[in-house]
């Protein structure tokens, strides 16, 4: 098993996901099972020295300095589950968290 | 004391500062201060599904401007990164910064340091990333207020190395990184909204030890005031826990300026763990070869250099040309005058006197033209208009333009050196005052003074005050 | 084309559950919508539906996930402006597996799409709805998404044409992403010329996208006569002995087709092609970790109300919105990613996408103009064969990732079959050969026997 449980729980807890307890064997195998299915790639002649791939233009366009929003057919009031005097709401944090 | 000279204190700084730009780094959306909560925002900025990064091309001609006036090395093709957290205030769950390859490294910048005299801090790197929004904790009872205003807002994040040994030597280091980047347009450094924003790496070592301790960091210092209190209140915690035997703990460390104090930031265990990676949105940053050109030919001589300038070739005092090179067309201004035929130490008076006096008044508008300054300069030289006097055609000159000579002469200021009308003046007085005069011929020459300043007076200051002295002793010693 | 009939149709395809807009929405928006349509453009009155994580003003963009149930963008997709601006009618959104994610659209949070075909199987996926609905005859083209071959895959279970384009061909603005360097829009049509001519509409530049080349929009070639002098390559690997039998023959005969339009077949080897999917179940969660990290119920979306604390808003928003498969690949995707391993997985998978990408540089460097191979190694399987086995589910994608991987244009053609289940026949494309690829697939599409059985 290439992973253990509290490593999925830890990875969970990065990805801001909570995992049901009784989900949890069943996660750990399945991820095991993926995690040791793609390893293989680890294996592959040439795979530690080729160029990195990445498709796509070779320069990102740069646009001018232009005040020019994309429009918003409605606003953040219309579409945030918490809105109150302009701002979106969230539980309290306090300024010392992360 | 003691104590603490037997430490020695290490500190690096990474400094954010907003790139003046009108719209965001990656939309198109206002970067101006000062809105009503989140109505600067798009989809992009407001990390809506679909919405896509653009870069604005601004904001990198300005980091590459500040990376050169740092004299960093600019790289061609630099990489966008995706460092990925949660917080309310990020709306993607991600920052696009740069990571492995940023825009610049291998830079640094000459400071003044209070403790060792000039001092090179090395600039690590240099790179553009976007700012979060902002979190309001205290706006609304019992919830945390976000507004996505600030957003996406350009940011170039200047690293320096661990080169600074003590807060003050931090401070100053700030306060030259400051005027380079104000001076050469590329940040307001407005601390006050935010747009320079400074974390600190601190350690402390027993002095002499070749190792650095333990670092943590510092956040959370936002006015050059704190950069000091901060930075020496962090030092002490870390000697006084090293000298009763514990050790520093790699942790972030928040300044709270209510109780003068840092404070750990509550952290969970993994959120160091940024999963950094290539940025899929957005190909690699190719700067174009005629933007390292014209950013070059866009930095103006940068304050150090033109104090130094200032003092070797015009033989101006240092504190002189400290005060020419506050603002940014203050130096130009006097090499100008200089340059219209003004002597310099008396150009420089001027500027810093009246000049800068009148600017004050005017929204900094220099209103005197050089070549018409110069041209005042040399009547006072020539002794056709006397230093007072030059004051009030001044006045009139920032007010209502005109010539010099003809301000004066229309104000009647031109002093007069024909001996007829200066004879007249004396002979006036003299007859005027028969027992002062008989003092001074009997011994009491300091009175010589006396009858000059009655001669001025009479002749509403237009008597040349270089003659009146001579003519007066004629009279009263024949 | 009646709007009426079209009604009608989608009405009488509710069964299928391959459209997630009511009826009724799709009335109320296709009468405001034929009001304002240009009369005279080329998709002029052209009803078109669309994949559920394309955002249109129009519906509702749920991604086929709770997480964004009931959400409206502000804002629509560059691909659907550019619809619209040719005339054609948005008829509604379609199921799709959760964020794109899966090859059965049985990963939906709105419930399952059945084969048009057979109701006890499934239309593929990702791009399920979209591929039934122009299976079924309800509309004759329909956008989907593709990541790793959730256009090409489900066209071929339900046997009608499905293109991607080469990466940076069309613009992704709006397409809600998944994998952002494997991502690209791509088009269902019920013939080779009615996806060209959909695809020739939203291809082309986009100032919103930095990612779309700067190039012109596609143009659908007429349909040559013959292909003499086209060298088609034919890549072993593509060819393994597992592969199905049927959909073994229904590739010869299509091959012995080409040949009678005057092509070349030449073996070639891609030799790299195993390696594809591990490759893309790296990169495609590693990226999808980072791109799904928006969905935090703080600015749009259901929130779970009672979380004291933002972490546990998180928590559960994120826990209890997201289904299985996305949870996994989120998991996956994040472990790839974090400190320690990015080298071993992501930026090991990057090279071997450089390996992959070689292997199809070298073949179109010694002559060859296209590739031919199946498109998928079996035909439709049963709801639920693979739910339970998360890389077996991957494997139906064997084929098809490859493209994405290497950034190629690809597409597939119905070319027979199997005990009456489609077979769909691959093209594969150098990078920006659309053109190329689009008449080869018309050639073969005139003489390929599309629904005989292999």
């Amino acid at each position: 098993m290439s992973v253990s449980r509290d490593e999925v729980l830890k990875i969970a807890r990065l990805a801001e996901l909570h995992v049901d307890a009784a989900a949890l064997p069943a996660l750990v195998e399945q991820m095991s099972r993926i995690l040791d299915y793609v390893a293989q790639i680890a294996t592959v002649a040439g795979s530690e020295t080729a160029p990195p791939f990445v498709p796509g233009p070779a320069a990102a366009p740069l646009r001018g300095d232009e005040v020019r929003p994309s429009p918003l057919a409605f606003g953040p009031a219309d579409m945030a589950p918490a809105f109150r005097d302009g701002f979106f709401l969230v539980p309290r944090l306090s300024a010392f968290d992360e | 004391m003691t104590a603490a000279a037997a430490w020695e204190t290490v500190i690096g700084l990474e400094t954010h500062v907003q790139l003046r730009t009108r719209s965001k780094m990656f939309c198109g959306c206002s970067s101006a201060f000062g809105a009503r909560p989140n109505t600067n925002v798009c989809p992009v900025c407001l990390g809506l599904p679909g919405a896509l990064p653009t870069v604005n091309g601004q904001a990198i001609r300005l980091a590459v401007r500040a990376a050169l006036a740092l004299g960093c090395r600019v790289h061609r093709r630099s990489i966008f990164a995706r460092k990925n957290y949660f917080y309310p205030d990020l709306p993607k769950g991600y920052q696009i910064s740069q990571y492995e390859e940023p825009l610049a490294t291998d830079g640094g910048l000459t400071f003044a340091s209070p403790d060792r005299g000039a001092v090179r801090a090395t600039i690590v790197r240099l790179h553009v990333e976007e700012d979060a929004g902002k979190s309001l904790h205290d706006r609304v009872p019992g919830a945390t207020a976000v507004d996505l205003n600030r957003s996406g807002v350009p940011l170039a994040e200047i690293v320096t190395g661990p080169d600074f040994r003590s807060p003050p030597e931090a401070r100053a280091y700030l306060l030259a990184l400051k005027e380079v980047l104000q001076y050469a347009g590329i940040s307001d450094c407005d601390l006050e909204k935010g747009s320079l924003r400074v974390d600190a790496n601190v350690s402390v070592r027993r002095a002499g030890d070749p190792v650095l301790g333990t670092k943590t960091e510092v956040k959370n210092i936002n006015s050059f005031a704190f950069v000091e209190k901060a930075l020496g209140v962090e030092r002490e915690r870390q000697i006084a826990v090293l000298e009763s035997g514990g050790t520093i703990e790699q942790q972030t460390m928040l300044f709270d300026v209510k109780a003068n104090a840092v404070r750990p930031q509550r952290t969970k265990e993994e959120s160091k763990d940024y999963r950094y990676f290539p940025e899929p949105d957005l190909p690699p940053l190719v700067v174009p070869d005629a933007w390292l050109e014209e950013e070059r030919a866009a930095i103006p001589e940068l304050p150090a250099a033109k104090r130094e300038r200032l003092v070797t070739r015009y033989g101006l005092p240092a504190q002189d040309a400290g005060v020419l090179t506050q603002g940014s067309g203050v130096a130009d201004y006097f090499e100008a005058v200089v340059a219209a035929g003004a002597d310099p130490k008396p150009a420089a008076n001027w500027v810093m006197g009246e000049a800068l006096a009148d600017a004050n008044q005017n929204d900094g508008v220099l209103r005197v033209p050089p070549t018409a300054l110069a041209a005042l300069i040399a009547l006072v030289k020539g002794g056709a208009v006397s230093t007072q006097a030059a004051k009030r055609v001044f006045a009139v000159m920032a007010e209502r333009g005109g010539d010099p000579q003809a301000v004066a002469e229309s104000l009647g200021l031109v002093q007069v050196a024909d001996t007829g009308a200066l004879a007249r003046w004396v002979d006036d007085v003299l007859a005027a005052l028969p027992a002062e005069v008989a003092r001074y011929k009997g011994g009491e020459v300091k009175l010589l003074a006396f009858f000059v300043g009655q001669v001025m007076k009479s002749s509403k200051g237009k008597a040349d005050p270089k003659l009146v002295p001579e003519l007066l002793k004629q009279r009263l010693e024949s | 084309m009646s709007l009426a009939a079209t009604l009608d149709r989608l009405a009488k395809a509710e069964p299928l559950h391959a459209l997630l807009t009511p009826v009724a929405d799709v009335r109320a928006s296709l009468a405001a919508q034929s009001e304002r349509a240009p009369q005279h453009g080329a998709l002029a009155g052209l009803p078109v539906v669309v994949k559920d994580n394309i955002c249109t003003l129009e519906y509702t963009t749920t991604c086929g996930s709770k997480i964004l149930e009931g959400y409206r963008s502000p804002f629509e997709a560059t691909a659907i402006a550019q619809l619209k601006a040719a005339g054609a009618l948005i008829a509604g959104k379609t199921n799709c597996d959760e964020f794109a994610m899966g090859s059965s659209t049985e990963h939906s949070a709105y419930g399952r799409t059945h084969h048009p075909l057979d109701p006890a199987r499934v239309p593929g996926g990702s791009s399920g709805g979209s591929a039934a609905l122009v299976a079924a005859g309800v509309v004759p083209a329909a956008l989907g998404s593709e990541t790793g071959g959730s256009v090409r895959q489900p066209a071929a279970f339900c046997g009608v044409v499905g293109i991607k384009p080469s990466y940076g061909r069309v613009s992704r603005y709006g397409l809600v992403a998944f994998g952002s360097s494997l991502d690209q829009i791509g088009v269902f049509g019920s013939t080779v010329a009615q996806a060209g001519q959909v695809l020739s509409v939203i291809s082309g530049t986009d100032p919103l996208d930095s990612t779309c080349e700067d190039r012109p929009s596609v143009s659908l070639p007429d349909s040559p006569h013959e292909l003499k002098g086209t060298v088609i390559g034919v890549p072993g690997e593509y060819f393994p002995a597992d592969l199905d039998a049927g959909v073994r023959r229904a590739c010869q005969r299509a091959m012995e087709r080409l040949k009678q339009l005057g092509a070349t077949l030449r073996e070639i080897s891609l030799p790299h092609t195993q390696y594809a999917i591990p490759t893309y179940y790296i990169v495609a969660p590693a990226e999808a970790s980072s791109n799904l990290a928006r969905y935090d119920g703080v600015r749009y979306g259901p929130r779970l109300d009672g979380a004291l604390d933002v972490r546990a808003l998180y928590r559960s928003t994120r826990g209890q919105g997201f289904g299985p498969e996305v949870r996994r690949r989120v998991l996956v995707g994040t472990y790839v990613l974090s400190s320690g391993y990015y080298d071993a997985y992501y930026g090991r998978a990057q090279r071997m996408r450089g390996l992959i990408a070689q292997d199809f540089r070298r073949v179109f460097e010694q002559g060859v103009d296209l590739i031919f191979t199946p498109a998928t190694p079996t035909p439709a399987f049963r709801a639920g064969d693979r739910m339970d086995d998360p890389v077996a589910m991957y494997l139906a994608d064997i084929f098809t990732v490859t493209a994405n991987l290497a950034g190629l244009p690809a597409m597939t053609l119905p070319i027979g079959r199997v005990q009456g289940l489609p077979v769909g026949g691959q093209l594969i494309a150098p990078a920006f050969a659309e053109e190329r690829m689009l008449a080869a697939a018309l050639a073969l599409e005139s003489i390929v026997p599309a629904v005989e059985e292999a």
